[in-house]
Formats: C-alpha cells, sequence, structure tokens
C-alpha cells in the first residue's frame, strides 16, 4: 500500500480531504481493503461524536421530509457486479482483458467496455470538433476568479509539456489540462447545473480502443462550477467525456455525453 | 463515493415479518426513552424495508434518528434553515438509496451519518462565503472549546462516555478532530486554524481517531 495514501485515512473518515485528495483516495481505496477496514473503523469513531451535537429538529421538518419521500422511489440494489470492476487490465497497454474473477487482487485501474461502441465512435466525433492548445506551462482559466488558490488544473497546467483542450455548449464551459509526463489529466467546468435528484455528473475516459473508462464522479456547487483530478492516466486516453448518471455513478456510461474533448 | 456508500447489497435474505414487526417495537422503545439510537439491527431492518417503498418504517427510522442526524447537520452548517434543507436531503438520499446500504461495511448508524457529513460538508464549502470565512476565528475557538456544546447531551450516558474517551485525546489531536468533524473543516484548513506545518493535521486527525475508536471500542 501507499503510506502516504494510507496516512489520509483518518481525514477522509471525516470528510477532511478536498476533492481532488478525496477523488485521489478513493481510487486507492478501490485497492486497499486495509484502508477500507480503517475508514470504517475511524467514521465510527468520528460519528460517535455525534451523540454530543445532537438537536430536536422542527415537527414540520418531520412532514415534510415525509411527505417528499412519497413522491421518491427508492432505487434498486445494484446488481451484484456494479460496485466491482467489469473488466480490469494490469497496466495501460495490456494486450487483453482480464477476467473479473482475477479483480481480487484490486486493480487500480478499472475499465468497462461499452456495450454500444457505436456510441463512443459518436463521442469521438464529437470531440473532434474541440480545440485544443499546447499551453506550456500556465492556462488561464477566463472564469476562474479563484486566483489565490492553485486549482487541479492550474497543478497539472504547471507542467512543462501541459496541455488544455476546452469545448462550450451553451452556457457550459468545459476545459480539460492534462500532462503526458505527470500522466494526469484535470477539468474545470462552468455553467453546469447541479445534477438533478437521484442523478449524478460522471466523467469518462475514452481509449482509442473504444473502452469506456470512469474518470470518476463530478459535484458542481451551486454557482455551477467545479473542478477536479480526473481518476487515470490520460496517456491511454483519446477523450474526456462528461455524462449524467445515476447517483453514485455507472460502470459505464448510460447517456449521451454532455461534452466531450479529444486529447491531441 | 461510487465505492463506499452505493456499494452492492450482498444478496442478503428479506427480513420475515416477524422480525420486522419487532424491529418496530425495538425503535419505538428506544424512541420512547429519548434514545437518539436504535440497535444496529433495528436500523438495519428498517432501512431494509425502507428500500422496499415501506414508508412507515422510513417514518421510524425518522424518528429513532433525526435528532443524531439533524444536530449533526445543524452543528456544521449551522444555520437554521440551511440545515433543514440539509437535513431534508440527506433523509431523501437515505431512502432513494437505502437498498445500497451493505451491513458488511459497517453499522446503518454509521451509513447515515456518514451520509449527513458528507452533505453538510459539501454544502458549507460549495456554499462557502465570505461570511464563514470571516467568522473563522470565531469558530475556532467555539469548537476547541468543547464545554459550550450541546446542553442536552450532558444528560445522556453515550454522551458522557463519548466525552471521556475524547478527555483521552491528547490536546492538539482533540482540537483537529473537532475541527475536521464538527467543524467541516478541510485538513488544510485544519493546520492553517491551529498553525500547524501542513501536512501535520492529516495525522493528528487520524492519531485522534484511533485513540478515540480504541477507547471507545466503536465496531466498525
Amino acid at each position: 500500500m501507499n503510506a502516504d495514501l494510507h496516512h489520509l485515512s483518518g481525514a477522509y473518515a471525516v470528510d477532511a480531504l478536498d476533492d481532488a485528495e478525496r477523488a485521489a483516495f478513493e481510487q486507492h481505496l478501490a485497492g486497499c481493503s486495509d484502508c477500507r477496514a480503517e475508514v470504517a473503523e475511524l467514521s465510527a469513531a468520528a460519528h460517535s461524536l455525534g451523540a454530543l451535537t445532537e438537536a430536536t429538529p422542527p415537527p414540520s421538518l418531520r412532514a415534510s421530509v415525509l411527505s417528499g419521500i412519497s413522491q421518491v422511489r427508492p432505487l434498486p440494489p445494484l446488481p451484484a457486479d456494479a460496485g466491482a470492476p467489469v473488466t480490469a487490465v494490469p497496466s495501460p497497454g495490456a494486450s487483453g482483458p482480464v477476467t473479473p474473477e482475477s479483480d481480487a487482487a484490486a486493480p487500480d485501474d478499472v475499465v468497462v467496455p461499452l456495450r454500444r461502441r457505436s456510441r463512443v465512435s459518436t463521442w469521438l466525433a464529437a470531440a473532434a470538433a474541440a480545440a485544443v492548445i499546447a499551453v506550456g506551462g500556465a492556462v488561464w482559466s477566463p472564469w476562474s476568479d479563484d486566483a489565490g488558490t492553485l486549482s487541479p488544473v492550474d497543478q497539472v497546467a504547471a507542467a512543462a509539456d501541459a496541455m488544455s483542450v476546452t469545448s462550450t455548449k451553451g452556457q457550459l464551459n468545459a476545459e480539460v489540462a492534462y500532462s503526458r509526463q505527470l500522466g494526469q489529466a484535470a477539468i474545470t467546468v462552468a455553467g453546469l447545473p447541479p445534477a438533478p435528484e437521484g442523478k449524478t455528473y460522471q466523467l469518462w475516459f475514452v481509449g482509442a480502443d473504444e473502452i469506456a473508462r470512469s474518470a470518476g464522479l463530478l459535484t458542481p456547487s451551486e454557482d455551477g462550477r467545479g473542478s477536479m483530478l480526473l481518476d487515470g492516466d490520460p496517456n491511454s486516453a483519446a477523450a474526456v467525456g462528461l455524462t449524467l448518471e445515476p447517483a453514485g455513478g455507472s460502470p459505464a456510461p448510460t447517456t449521451d455525453p454532455l461534452v466531450v474533448l479529444a486529447l491531441a | 463515493m461510487m465505492g463506499d456508500m452505493t456499494a452492492s447489497f450482498p444478496g442478503a435474505s428479506a427480513p420475515g415479518e416477524e422480525a420486522a414487526s419487532l424491529a418496530a417495537t425495538a425503535v419505538s422503545a428506544a424512541t420512547a426513552s429519548g434514545r437518539a439510537t436504535a440497535s444496529g439491527q433495528v436500523l438495519a431492518d428498517l432501512l431494509r424495508r425502507c428500500s422496499r417503498g415501506d414508508e412507515a418504517a422510513f417514518a421510524e427510522l425518522y424518528d429513532a434518528t433525526s435528532r443524531r442526524l439533524f444536530g449533526l447537520v445543524l452543528r456544521i452548517v449551522r444555520d437554521h434553515a440551511m440545515s433543514e434543507e440539509v437535513t431534508q436531503e440527506v433523509y431523501l438520499d437515505v431512502w432513494r438509496t437505502s437498498a445500497r446500504f451493505d451491513p458488511s461495511r459497517g453499522s446503518a448508524l454509521s451509513w447515515l451519518m456518514t451520509i449527513a457529513h458528507r452533505t453538510a460538508v459539501d454544502r458549507v464549502r460549495s456554499s462557502e462565503s465570505s461570511r464563514r470565512r470571516d467568522d473563522t476565528h470565531a469558530a475556532t475557538h467555539q469548537d476547541v472549546d468543547f464545554d459550550t456544546t450541546a446542553e442536552a447531551a450532558q444528560a445522556s450516558l453515550e454522551a458522557q462516555r463519548v466525552r471521556r474517551a475524547l478527555a483521552t485525546l491528547t490536546d492538539a489531536q482533540r482540537a483537529a478532530v473537532e475541527l475536521a468533524y464538527l467543524g467541516g473543516y478541510t485538513h488544510t484548513e485544519v493546520a492553517r486554524l491551529l498553525d500547524l506545518p501542513l501536512g501535520t493535521a492529516k495525522t493528528r486527525i487520524r492519531d485522534g481517531l484511533i485513540r478515540l475508536r480504541d477507547t471507545l471500542g466503536v465496531p466498525a
């Protein structure tokens, strides 16, 4: 296990990681049963502090909660294999998929072949329209007004070989910055409304092999902005896509992409 | 997120009606005695019934846990109206995703509190206004001084147990854990608030939680 990441278990258990750290740690968690067990224990310990902050909610809240749920259908259980990788490859460039049974060793790299390959072709065609700009060291995002802190995009963009690709669709602005040397990519969005109830935004790396790999879940802030490091290595990807998926994310895209950005 | 709260339900068989009504009785008793928490099994059974659309089970779940969840949300969010909004969002989420509670990954209460904590923290961070930032100094002092919290909790035996366990932490560990968990601050912010070198706050938080865990002997 990675000792540095392992030490994030406590901060993760109390939601004290920022979005990029959280995404990185969750990727680590998927493959580290020690950390999963520790997080469960430390979460339970932290939640015991809840005994010190009890407060009685107003009766009106009970009424509105109960009337609220009566209009919402509970989600079905996930299929047995949905929470686990469907197919895994040990490293980028491996020649063939590994059988699901072998993922007991919990790979870092989770890939899911798209059942409808035509959809990915569509993605890549759409992506070709997006402009790629070599930025070599600095990215200026016109919609980023937080100059005081280095966003994940800025961190990646600080790499000497940084590239950036942007796309605008109506209100939605998306920028992916990536570094082949660092093997990292980050996305910044603006004008992305909060996902509807029961939905989440999910990012995908789409390989030239027409395989979509989940690159993490994106939750924009209330003002429609979001920024995060993508899970995975852009070196094995031809494009990055963003879709709306059921809460918790999907093993493969289930809707047409809101935006697709081709990586040069 | 994907691997956490939305884990697949491991094909457990449904409990019989008998078990369900037993659960209801136990929760009523727990509620009547004024305790916020019912036994883990009771809550897990209620969640399972929720996943099948049982609104009565959900009402029982709400009654058994709302003081605990609302109190935590209020502590983090502070604004009363927004806390109600967040609590409603949390319970809606609980109802919607109840089939995805996985008892092999932790207790039902821990699952509920995880959703409540995450939602509250996400809310304060996304709607983070200059107001709260300006307020940071005052917040620090409130949070670090544990004696100012929840008067009502004093009465609870469980609260006393938790207080005693907290007292076994070093001052530095306790301050870091409280700012992170009850204040909703990131470890980077905690480091700044406590004048710690960057990177040490996460270690303090973890060490503090480990001590808390070992003292309380809490099962995951």
